[in-house]
């Protein structure tokens, strides 16, 4: 058992619950061993029927008390698992807020989703078996030995002999078996995943007029993987057929034994009927906790994962009082750098920048430029490495602060559309908008006449599994939100980029209006933006290099020229 | 019957490795059986004092030779039911892609098709377990139940009766009340999980908006609830389990008990000797303990369904595309000429996409096909290929409907889209496939012409570079020019590009247009664009709208003409 378990709160008292009972349980394993075998004997020695109903009436109590100890003994494991997992649960998804977009970003969305949801159940089953299994194997094994040594020593000899035996080949043929699956991993990875491949490219290959014959290469891959596979299980099955193997031989070395002592008069019958009885009693649970042991694995690296994860630097914070952002305010950062653990992505070096007032400012440079980093930087979705913020004046420590971020309404490329009504996607920042607020943000957003096309207007369900709506469709519903939630600061990333330049016609007076009088921070590669900034931040690998309005930067002919030249392919 | 597709054809296809196997499986468990009942017999017979250990030496070969017998048997059962199951998987394989081969083009792309198909893979996946831990196991027992019915039966009639009842509790009536309670529990369980997946990945997606909105608070505690509501249900599902599963072990005490009771009648009565009492009772508790697992593995049925509901429904698809007819040759021309004769289509018969479209290109024309998202651009690519039957109208190339040539169709018309699909294979392999024939140096050649060759030069294994590892480091305007290679040496007079520069930025997609404009000079090429970066050099440039090219001309005459093309025009080239 993993030394980490202990560490949980409120195992110690489950543990000796489950170890009591567990001596208990092997108290009865032996008395309905015994019942039986006195029964069967009393019977041989020629005894009647009648004669022996008290011992088999003894026998079905003793089975019937020992699965009900077992029924309690797994209700008690699986309700604490599951108690452990959902204060786990509850402190990971927490974690997650406090870390912000980033880290699911790097992480990406569905592994985390899954690490969350499924491991989770995975890390429950783990502690669940875990419990169980390990103290069976401590506890029961020993108690049969014992009871075996009083009467026929060398049984109980044997029994305790084999089980190192036992063990050693598992785990040698268990590491065989682990060798000879990673000597071939590579060419097994690519074997097992060559029908997935097959298939996501389907249409490639329907387009290149080869998918007709490239069933030929799935029969081979697939004939190719069954015997590598085979190769590989007829190894990894050794450990099993080691374990019965043992099981099995030392189960009829025993009963040989107990005949030889029968004959000579050392032992009589009912003891070593029960002996006999016993023998695979002593094995079974090393048989299921080798049965369970791959289960438990993925849970207990799904529990170090989910720890690694309660291990990382928080983000946010709730408590720092930013000032109200309100028109005639100022907003400075002064030598702001940011920087990744990985060196591939370029972070921000020395941002110094000065607004006041209700500004539209452009972000713009080339892919890989810092954009987006910037974005999330003034989003406070990254911690700087060194700099300061300054609100109308005020220092202001970090910008992961509620009170910063209640401030601003968010654009991104695909707009957060969740699986709810229309209405109350619409009033997610401000779930207290009163029916005609709503009606004036649909109205402003330019989504009225979409709503009244569908028979239940602003109650229609949208996202996965409603009603899908275009991309242009979506900003609109996101515009929708920000006119509705009428907070002072927008922050934009790319939100055309993926628009067809129909649309994008459409959107831009409505973007336009809801910017007006607010403080708008704008990433995007779309250059006819620029005409409606204020100011223009041009970045070029991390740095800003220049600002200005877009005719003040054209007439200065450096970077921010050489960009609009680039994307037009002249050089 | 549903399974019948996916289940019993193999079955019987592999009918004889399918009886090894049940065979196996029976065998291991009659053997521990008889080793249980040799033990039994060696102790007993023992008991009675022989004068001489000789007496007992069969029995004690017996237990040796049952005892390894079952482990190696165990063993090589294990292998061949997993053999079995792998030749199934392959059939199923070559099956699945049969069945989905003609249609992939007419998946509707409302869901990312690759998706989708992944998903079927891995449904195949899925039915393995229902082989090994459900189907072989419940033959299994059936044989064992008979095996013991009938030796019970050879001695006494009513004890085979009794026994038949009673293991008939263990291998029909709890399986099938456990199906029955199981079935709602784990629908209940599946649904509010995929619910609970569906919100809880909303949330992770739209995690800086619920951090903007100060409410994060309110999802993270409405999500803790929800996952406290399908803990109850789980919980009542387990507490059924261990209940059951008490129950069953009853049900196997009170047969040892009466098998007890019934050899200690017969030796009563003088019919059998005494030494079979202890034999026949440590047998059947041997044996019954190998119905124990049943219930569970029934009752576990469900998780498979959805699998093969999936499987089964990719079958039954109505199939927009065509019988491939016998190909006609096209004539080979340089003088080819593409035909849309009031073309008209629609997915459903209510909705028409395309409405009536005429229109003529020359070979060696260049055409920029522009409109918004949904208004049937790539409908019309799928149509001028050919894999989807028009509802009016036609397509000609050189004169021939190609709907009847689609066959032929890739020797004439390439196609580069959006997410060129690179395969888990060498880089060299991946742009071979544009004509397997093509040797290493037309591969350089290509590789030259669409300027990959620095940047594969200068990786560490060249052109033997596998994609999956070095996946991640092409970035998307290399991959789309690993696909332009491709379609380079596919060498078709016609070529089409669907949206190749989406998601690109503005620098590498106007470097891109470049080289695909230069390589692909001579070719006839219909671009299907969402904005009108680079349209400037095309010969025309249709605007489709509502199903009808509401704009058409060259760029030089719709700038000079159309109000609105102009401002389209103006976005894309602001200064």
């Amino acid at each position: 058992m993993d030394r980490a378990l202990f560490t949980l709160k409120g195992i110690k008292p489950v543990l000796w619950k489950i170890g009591i009972i567990t001596v208990l349980q092997s108290a009865l394993i032996i008395l309905q061993a015994y019942t039986l075998a006195e029964a069967i004997s009393s019977l041989f020695r020629g005894d009647l029927l009648s004669s022996v109903f008290k011992n088999l009436a003894l026998y079905l109590c003793a089975l019937m008390f020992r699965q009900f100890f077992v029924v309690i003994k797994n209700n008690s494991a699986y309700h604490f698992a599951a108690q452990i997992s959902d204060a786990l649960r509850k402190s990971l998804v927490q974690k997650l807020f406090q870390l912000g977009p980033q880290y699911a970003g790097e992480e990406g969305t569905g592994q985390t989703v899954t690490l969350v949801m499924d491991g989770i159940l995975k890390f429950r089953k783990y502690v669940e078996l875990i419990m169980i299994k390990t103290i069976n194997m401590l506890i029961i094994p020993m108690g049969i030995v014992i009871y075996s040594f009083w009467f026929h020593p060398r049984s109980a000899v044997i029994l305790v002999a084999v089980m190192p035996i036992l063990i050693a080949f598992m785990v040698l043929l268990g590491y065989a078996a682990k060798n000879k699956a990673d000597q071939q991993f590579h060419s097994y990875q690519m074997l097992a995943n060559h029908f997935i491949d097959s298939l996501r490219g389907l249409e490639t290959l329907k387009y290149l007029g080869l998918s007709k014959q490239h069933v030929r290469n799935i029969k081979r891959v697939s004939e190719n993987y069954r015997q590598a596979t085979i190769s590989t299980l007829k190894i990894a099955f050794l450990s099993t057929l080691a374990m019965d193997f043992f099981t099995m031989l030392s189960i009829a070395t025993v009963a040989v034994f107990l005949g030889l002592g029968l004959i000579n008069g050392s032992i009589q019958l009912a003891q070593a009927l029960t002996i006999l009885i016993l023998a695979p009693e002593y094995f079974l649970p090393l048989r299921e906790f080798g049965a369970d042991y791959h289960a438990t694995l993925d849970g207990k690296n799904a529990g170090k994962k989910m720890e690694a994860i309660l291990m990382e630097k928080s983000l946010l914070q709730a408590k720092e009082e930013v000032p109200e952002w309100c028109p005639a305010r100022e907003f400075s950062l002064q030598g702001v750098n940011v920087q990744f653990s990985d060196q591939q992505t370029a972070g921000l070096k020395e941002i110094t920048f000065k607004v006041t007032g209700a500004k539209k400012i452009g972000i713009i440079g080339e892919s890989g430029a810092g954009k987006s980093t910037l974005i999330k930087l003034l989003s406070g979705f990254i911690a700087p490495v060194c700099g300061e913020f300054q609100v109308n004046g005020k220092r202001i420590s970090t910008l992961s602060a509620q009170d910063w971020q209640k401030q601003i309404t968010y654009i991104p490329q695909k707009p957060y559309i969740f699986t709810d009504t229309i209405l109350n996607n619409i009033c997610f920042y401000h779930p207290e908008a009163t029916e005609y607020e709503v009606s004036e943000a649909v109205k402003n957003a330019g989504l009225m006449e979409l709503v009244q096309s569908f028979p239940n207007g602003l109650d229609t369900l949208i996202g996965e599994g409603g009603r899908s709506l275009s991309g242009g469709q979506e900003q609109r519903i996101a515009i929708a939100r920000a006119f509705l939630a009428k907070r002072p600061i927008i922050m934009l990333d790319e939100p055309t980029a993926h628009l067809d330049i129909e649309t994008e016609v459409e959107l831009k007076d409505t973007m336009l209006r809801l910017f007006d009088s607010k403080l708008v921070f704008f990433a995007t590669h779309r250059l006819h933006w620029m005409l409606d900034m204020d100011e223009i931040i041009v970045l070029d690998n991390g740095r800003i290099v220049e600002t200005g309005t877009h005719s003040e930067l054209m007439n200065k002919a450096s970077a921010y020229y050489q960009l609009i030249s680039a994307q037009k392919g002249e050089c | 019957m549903e399974k019948q597709k996916w289940i019993l054809p193999y079955v019987n296809q592999y009918r004889r490795l399918f009886v090894l196997s049940l065979f196996l499986g029976a065998l291991t468990i009659l053997l521990g059986g008889a080793l249980m009942f040799t033990s039994g017999y060696l102790i007993s017979k023992s008991a009675t004092r022989p004068e001489s250990i000789l007496m007992v030496y069969v029995p004690i070969v017996g237990v040796r030779a049952f005892g390894m017998g079952r482990a190696v048997f165990s063993y090589v059962e294990r292998l061949s039911s997993h053999s079995l199951i792998l030749r199934i998987l392959s059939s199923m394989r070559v099956k699945l892609y049969n069945l989905v081969e003609p249609q992939v083009l007419s998946l509707h792309s409302a869901f990312r098709t690759g998706d989708v198909l992944g998903l079927l893979a891995n449904d195949i996946e899925v039915l393995q377990n229902f082989y090994l831990r459900t189907l072989f196991p419940a033959i299994a027992s059936l044989i064992i139940y008979t095996v013991i019915i009938i030796s019970a039966g050879l001695f006494s009639i009513p004890f085979a009766i009794l026994l038949a009842v009673f293991i008939g509790i263990l291998l029909f009536v709890g399986p099938t009340v456990s199906l029955v309670y199981v079935k709602t529990n784990n629908e209940s369980i599946k649904k509010g999980r995929n619910q609970l997946y569906q919100q809880f990945t909303d949330g992770i997606i739209g995690i800086s908006d619920w951090i903007f909105s100060g409410n994060h608070s309110k999802f993270i505690n409405n999500y803790i609830k929800k996952e406290e509501d399908l803990y109850l249900i789980e919980s009542k599902k387990q507490n059924f389990v261990s209940w059951r599963d008490m129950i069953n072990q009853l049900v196997v005490g009170t047969c040892v008990v009466a098998s007890i009771a019934w050899a200690g009648g017969l030796s009563e009565s003088g019919e059998t000797s005494p030494v079979f009492i202890a034999a026949i009772s440590l047998a059947m508790l041997s044996l019954l303990e190998s119905f124990l697992p049943l219930s569970g593995e029934i009752s576990e049925i469900t998780t498979y369904q959805d699998a093969l509901d999936r499987l089964e429904k990719i079958g039954k698809r109505p199939s927009n595309e065509l019988n491939k007819m016998a190909a006609y040759p096209l004539p080979n021309t340089n003088n080819l000429l593409l035909e849309l004769e009031n073309l008209t289509f629609g997915y459903q018969q209510e909705k028409i996409l395309l409405d009536g479209i005429t229109a003529t290109v020359k070979q060696g024309e260049k055409i920029a096909l522009i409109g918004r998202s949904g208004s049937g651009k790539s409908t019309l690519l799928k149509l001028i290929q050919g894999h989807l039957q028009p509802t009016a109208g036609a397509v000609r190339l050189g004169g021939q409907n190609v709907v009847k040539n689609s066959l032929d169709m890739t020797k004439w018309m390439s196609v580069l889209n959006q997410k060129p699909y690179l395969f888990n294979t060498s880089l060299m392999n991946n742009i071979r496939l544009g004509n397997p024939e093509a040797s290493d140096e037309e591969v350089y050649q290509v590789c030259k012409l669409v300027q990959l060759d620095d940047m594969i030069n200068h990786l560490s294994n060249g052109y033997e570079t596998n994609m999956q590892e070095a996946g991640q480091r092409f970035s998307g305007g290399e991959q789309q020019r690993i696909a332009l290679a491709r379609v380079l040496l596919q060498n078709t007079p016609i070529v089409l590009l669907d949206e190749p520069t989406v998601g690109l930025d503005p620098i590498t997609e106007i470097k891109l247009l470049k080289t695909i404009f230069e390589t692909l000079k001579d070719k006839t090429i219909i671009w299907v664009t969402h904005h009108l970066v680079g349209v400037e050099h095309l010969d025309r440039i249709l605007l489709l709208d509502h199903g009808v090219f509401s704009l058409e001309g060259s760029h030089q005459s719709l700038m000079k003409l159309e109000e609105k093309y102009r401002r389209l025009y103006q976005l894309d080239h602001p200064f």
